[in-house]
This record gives C-alpha cells, structure tokens and sequence, in this order.
C-alpha cells in the first residue's frame, strides 16, 4: 500500500469527460493505496460521486475495488457489473495509473471501446509515516544497493542520483537543490555508515547505474 | 507573408524550389577525421551539404558537432549537422545549439537517435529529454525569436532545422500524423529513411505534401552485392528488392575477374534503378531533391548528378 | 499491493552479511508477500537457509506492511528484547521497508544495520501470482486521459512525449529485437479505435523534470 497518489485538479477531469463526450460514468474507487492517500476508498468515492452529480453526470455505478492494480480483482468486478460497464460511456478510476491500465486491460476482451480515465496523479512509491506523510524512498531500480549505503538510498535522497556523492552542490550538509533545506543524501549516507563503523563502504568507488535493463514494458514474470 | 530567412546554401537552394542533391558521412570511432573528408571533398563537386551523423545505431562515435566544425573547415563542404535527443538533456542541447553556431554550422538535422541499448555501451542513462519534434521547436524558438524557455540570447544562432520521416512506416498514419507534428514545430525540410518500393513512396509523400515542407528522398545507391545484401538483412524496416538482389549478385559473379568493370556496372545499374525512380516522384511534384545514403560510395555522385539533372 | 520485488541472490546476502551472526527478520505480509519474496513462506525459506549457514534467527516478524512507519513501530515494541540482542535486520520487502525500519527505530537503536533481500523493480500491475508488469513511473502529472489510457512513459522505450520513433518497424520497437509494441503504435491504434486521433495529433511538451528532484514528499497533514 504505498502507490502515492494526489487528486487532479477537478476542472482537469471535467475538461476530459466533456471533451470525450463522457456523460454516464462507473466510477472505480481503489480501496488500498489510493484509500489511504484519501485520493480513492470510500470517501473518495462519495466526493466524487457528489462534484460529478452536481455537474449533470449520470452515475451508473460506484464501487469500491479491493486492488484496481490486480487484474483479477477487476476481472471479478467487470463480471458482476457487465450491463453497468456496458451502459456506461466510460470507466473512471480514482486509483494510481497502473488502475487504469488493469481496467483497460480486463475491459479489452469484451468492451474494448469503453473509455477510461483517471482523477488522480500518481507520484512514487512512498514509505508512510503516518497518513498525509509519504515520502519517495525507492525508485524500483532493480538492482538494490541499499546493502552497502547504511540502508540510505542515493538514487532517491540523492537530486542528482549520484553513485558517487556528495558532490560540490552540499554546503553543510545540506542540498543546493530547494535552497539548503533538504539534507544532503550522501551526507546521510555517511553518518549512518559512519555510525555503523563501515566507512570502508563510503571509500568505494562505484560503478554508474546500469540502465541497459531499464528500459520499457518491464515485466517480472516466473510463471 | 513573411519572407524566409536564409542561413546556409541549402536553405538558399531549397528556398530557389532548385532540385539538389545531399551526401553522408559517418564519422567513426576516431579522433582523425582524414578519411571523411577525404570523402567529403570527392562529393563536394555535387552535393549541396552532406549530414554528418551522430553515433549511429548507439554505437559511440566522434562527436557529430565537432567532426560537422571539422568536415566543414578542411572539406569545404557544408554540413547537416546529425544531432539526436538520445544522449544529452534540454539545457546541454540548447548549448550545444549555440556552440554548433558559433563553429559555422548553419544546418540542423533534428533526430531521435538509436537507443543506446542498440549500441556497444548499452548500460548508457538513455536521456530522450526532447523528443524529434520538440528539438525541432526548441531550435526555432532559438532562432527566430532569439529566446530559450523565454529567456533572452545575447546573439541567437542561425540554423535551419531538419527532421527525418520513414515512408516505409507501419502504420504509416501514424508517421504521417508525426511528420505533421514536426511541421507544426517549424520543420524547415525533410529527409526521408531509404526506400525502394515506388507505390508506397508516392502514397506517403502525397499525404505529407499538405505540410508544406519540402522533402529530400532518401536513397541507398548500393556498391556492391555484399552492400545490397547487408543493407537488406541489417537494416530494419527496408528490403531491397528481390529483383534488384539478384541483378547485383549477377554482377558479382559475372564481373568478378574484372574489378573495373564490374564497378562500372554496379554505377549503371544503380543509374538504372534510380533514375525512372526518382523521375517519376519529381515529375509527380513530391520531391524537393534526394539525399544519397551510401557511405564510402562517392564515385557514385557523377552518376547521381545525371539522375537529379534529368 | 502493487510494489513488485523480486529476491537477491543468497551468495549476496550471504557476503552483507560477512560480520553478522544474530539476525532479526522482518517480512512483509503485503506486496513482498505477493511476490513471494516476503511473507511467512519467504521468511520461512530464508530462516532455514541462514540457519544452514550457521547464523542464529533470533526473531522473526511479519508485518502487514513494512513501509508503514507506524505499524513498524508497534511491532517493534512487542520484540524490543530481542532487539537488544541482534546484530543486524534483514527485511524482506521493497526498498521502502528499509528506510521505514531505520526510521522506526532511529531513536532506541540506530546503530542497528538493516540489510535487504530483495531488489525492487517497479510499481506493477497484476494479471496473476507469477505475471507482474510494469505500467506506471509516478511521474506524478499523469497523461494517460489523453493517451487512451496507455503510458508512453513506460511503454516506449525511450519515454518519448511525441513518438513513434524511426525505431519502430511493423508497430515493433527496436529496443528488445522487436519483439515488443512500439507504445507509440498502442496509443494511436487505441485513441483511432476510440475515434480520438485528434488527440495523437497534438504536439506534446517534454516532461517538466523541474519537480522531479529528490526526496520527494506528499505532505498535506
């Protein structure tokens, strides 16, 4: 449950349902990450509800998905709901991108036309520190190296993702990017190996990131 | 209606509606640059500007800005200067535009660039910052308004800025949707990907016509049958006609005791090939000129230059 | 539950490990679970295979979820004897649960190294256990109402805002041996099939990077 999201700006999702003709909807709400980013889960779902009825939509249905992101949890709900999504002019999701995608995904079978669209923006994987404090703390590289930086990762506390830091941008420890108000990542990186007597990790020198893996439609499969 | 500055000898041609000729060349990985402009000075005499290209299929060459300063200077020939979104970010590309300037390039050729995972140091950050399009409006802003991001140059740089299309695209609508995206940034001429089937040149070349931009046909004019063969296999997206394959390997064995002729009949039948070809478009009215493609092939620009002035 | 990790191999956790002999363990019952990569069967398998090696598993707890600063602070509590007695943590769960376990216990016990063992790979959608894909880069200003709801981010190759490339060859992208779609070719078939190719047409501006930066933050509380 760590999908970050934060609401569009409501006149943004209006401008896209009445500039694709969208007046009957079916709103899916993410009842995980997006409900407790309070983007999705109940709560959003009846705040959406209300701004969309108040502006003339019909809303054909509305629920609440246990992991819009899982595949066959939309599966499951496409099924029961089919003459809904079929009366429906598009889906709307209030959950992260990948929501839409699954939504896309299960509908392209049967309903491959249907529409769908999303109220949110989703921002990065974030650890919570209670709700309304989520931070980005791992970038999903692939090849963790959190092992060897004092459990501080550079490529996310880093602003320029250095394998190599500090560099001449920290002033005290802290970050010429936002003022010298943020710690310098490379600084932490140092006092906690410090701390944990392992200097001899902050000597190394390191190899840049590969990104020849990187690249696009990348998928875990095992079976 | 606004008049069109001219910056460079292409820009002045294409402005003439004249029907020209350009040329390639392809840098390697080298710091010595004798060989390229040797080739360079054999096609002087046709071409109007030859590309030099930056890094082609990923693989890590001299840098296309500094090999175009060189090329430019010892050759005496112009430059399209290749340069790819592939490898530096907005604000490096902006730079780089004013330094292209400030060397004397006058010709911009706005490309994507080959992944670098293609290349031989695929663990490389791939930037796509800009994308084809983008640079294209970025280099028209530097240039006609004198500003980046609104900000104002001291001396703005003076280029013409060019962009690539493939008429051998599937699907070709969405090529053609693209090209007018490019035109729509202020894409001031076209060079093509090569191509061989006439129908479906002529097809693309009449849908990307009400872009006004004007279009240089690309054409791979091919040396010799391990060449044709080559290019055929290697190239994605491109096949060479059988017929034309066969007619080159004929060639091959048939001449093979005789490297003169057999040279000479590889120009004709290039000469052959390419000349009803390129007639047709330009008669057709699609052409604006044609960009020959094959490198270490300048003994075919004679030949080439009978086939434009035909 | 959509953060997909995938394990490290033991021969390198093995050698993090070089200097330490009590071993707390901390597994993720939530996304890492998913993966199999957490969860009771992860911490199981890795229980037994550090025991063979001779470490001594003093602890082990499985979280609902690691990331959550809170919940790691409750359970914390409940084996704060036992953490008196570790050398180290070694969480099986994403990147985040690191940080989060650092964060929980940076005022009892900082000098407690935390080690992973997994790598993360992406935020991924689901289609079943075992078939995990990436479709979602949190750029946090999402276009995908405006691209028939396919990512160009994650599906092109080069992330680019104005594709296709001159990559693609017969709707394939050159990246992978052209085996793969070109994104590009997805989104103009899906906004042709949705009758909006007005939409491809448009010419887009590159990404803003200027907030990409670096501990990035949702704070409204």
């Amino acid at each position: 449950m760590v999908v970050i999201t934060t609401k569009k700006p409501v006149e943004e999702v209006l401008n896209v349902l009445k500039d694709n003709n969208a007046k009957k909807l079916f709103l899916v709400s993410c009842g995980v990450c997006s409900a407790l980013c309070q983007t999705g889960g109940e709560q959003g779902l009846e705040e959406w509800k209300e701004i969309l009825e108040k502006e003339g939509y019909e809303i054909v249905n509305g629920l609440v998905v246990d992991d819009v992101c899982d595949n066959r949890e939309m599966a499951k709900v496409v099924r029961k709901n089919d003459a809904d999504i079929q009366n429906a002019d598009a889906i709307v999701t209030l959950s992260c991108g990948l929501g839409v995608q699954s939504t896309i995904e299960v509908l392209s079978k049967k309903h491959p036309q249907k529409k769908v669209f999303v109220t949110n923006n989703t921002e990065f994987m974030g650890m919570t520190e209670r709700i309304g404090r989520f931070y980005m703390r791992c970038r999903g590289c692939g090849d963790c190296l959190l092992n060897e930086t004092g459990g501080i990762c550079p490529i996310t506390t880093c602003a320029k993702s250095l394998m190599n830091g500090p560099c001449g941008g920290m002033v005290n420890g802290k970050c010429e990017v936002g003022n010298y108000e943020k710690d310098c990542g490379w600084v932490l990186i140092y006092n906690r190996l410090k701390e944990i007597g392992r200097l001899d990790l902050f000597s190394k020198l390191r190899d840049p990131v590969d990104w020849s893996e990187s690249g696009h439609q990348r998928e875990v499969i095992w079976r | 209606m606004v008049e069109k500055k001219i910056y460079s000898k292409l820009g002045e041609k294409l402005a003439n509606g004249d029907f020209i000729l350009t040329g390639e060349l392809e840098p390697e990985k080298t710091c010595d640059l004798s060989h390229t402009i040797q080739e360079a000075k054999e096609m002087a005499p046709y071409v109007v500007a030859a590309n030099v290209t930056d890094s082609p299929l990923g693989i890590v060459t001299i840098n296309s800005m500094a090999a175009s300063h060189i090329i430019q200077k010892e050759a005496g020939l112009e430059v399209i200067w290749q340069l790819t979104v592939r490898d530096v970010n907005k604000l490096g590309i902006a730079g780089m535009i004013m330094g292209g300037h400030a060397l004397g390039l006058r010709n911009v050729l706005s490309l994507t660039g080959d992944h670098p995972a293609l290349g031989d140091m695929p663990e490389s950050k791939p930037v796509f910052d800009l994308d084809s399009a983008t640079l294209v409006r970025l280099v028209k802003e530097m240039v006609d308004k004198g500003t980046i991001n609104g900000h104002e140059i001291e001396h703005p740089p003076t280029l013409h800025v060019g962009a690539a299309a493939n008429p051998n695209a599937d699907p070709m609508e969405a090529e053609i949707l693209k090209i007018g995206r490019k035109a729509q940034a202020g894409c001031e001429f076209i060079q093509t990907q090569v191509v061989y089937d006439l129908d479906r040149t002529i097809e693309f070349l009449s849908e990307i016509k009400k872009y006004n931009v004007p279009v240089l046909l690309g054409i791979f004019p091919m040396k010799s049958y391990g060449i044709a063969k080559g290019f055929d296999t290697f190239v994605p997206g491109v096949d060479v006609p059988k017929d034309i394959l066969a007619k080159w390997k004929n060639i091959k064995t048939e001449f093979k005791d005789d490297k003169k002729e057999q040279k000479r009949v590889y120009d004709q039948a290039n000469y052959e090939f390419f000349k009803p070809f390129i007639s047709e478009l330009k008669r057709k009215g699609l052409l604006a000129g044609v960009h020959c493609m094959a490198v270490h092939y300048p003994r075919i620009f004679p030949k080439l230059m009978e086939v434009i002035q035909a | 539950m959509t953060v997909i990790t995938t394990k490290k191999p033991f021969e390198e956790i093995l050698s993090v490990l070089k200097d330490v002999k009590k071993i707390g363990l901390v597994s993720c019952g939530s996304c890492a679970a998913m993966c199999q990569t957490g969860g009771t069967e992860g911490a199981k398998e890795m229980a037994e295979k550090l025991e063979k090696e001779g470490f001594e598993v003093i602890v082990t707890i499985v979280p609902e979820e690691v990331c959550d600063n809170r919940l790691m602070m409750k359970d914390f509590r409940q084996i704060d004897e036992d953490l008196k007695n570790i050398d180290a943590i070694l969480t099986l769960s994403c990147g985040l649960g690191v940080a989060s376990i650092v964060k929980a216990l940076e005022r009892k016990y900082p000098l407690i190294p935390v080690f992973i063992g997994t790598n993360t790979e992406f935020m991924g959608m689901t289609e079943r256990i075992g078939r995990f894909y990436m479709h979602c880069r949190g750029c946090g200003d999402c276009l995908l109402n405006e691209t028939g709801g396919i990512c160009p981010i994650t599906t092109c190759a080069k992330s680019l805002m104005n594709g296709p490339c001159g990559g693609m060859v017969n709707g394939k992208c050159e990246v992978g041996n052209y085996e793969k779609d070109c994104g590009w070719v997805l989104i103009y078939n899906r906004l042709k099939a949705l009758g909006r190719l007005d939409l491809f047409s448009k010419l887009r501006d590159p990404v803003n990077w200027s907030e990409s930066g670096h501990q990035r933050e949702v704070v409204w509380r």
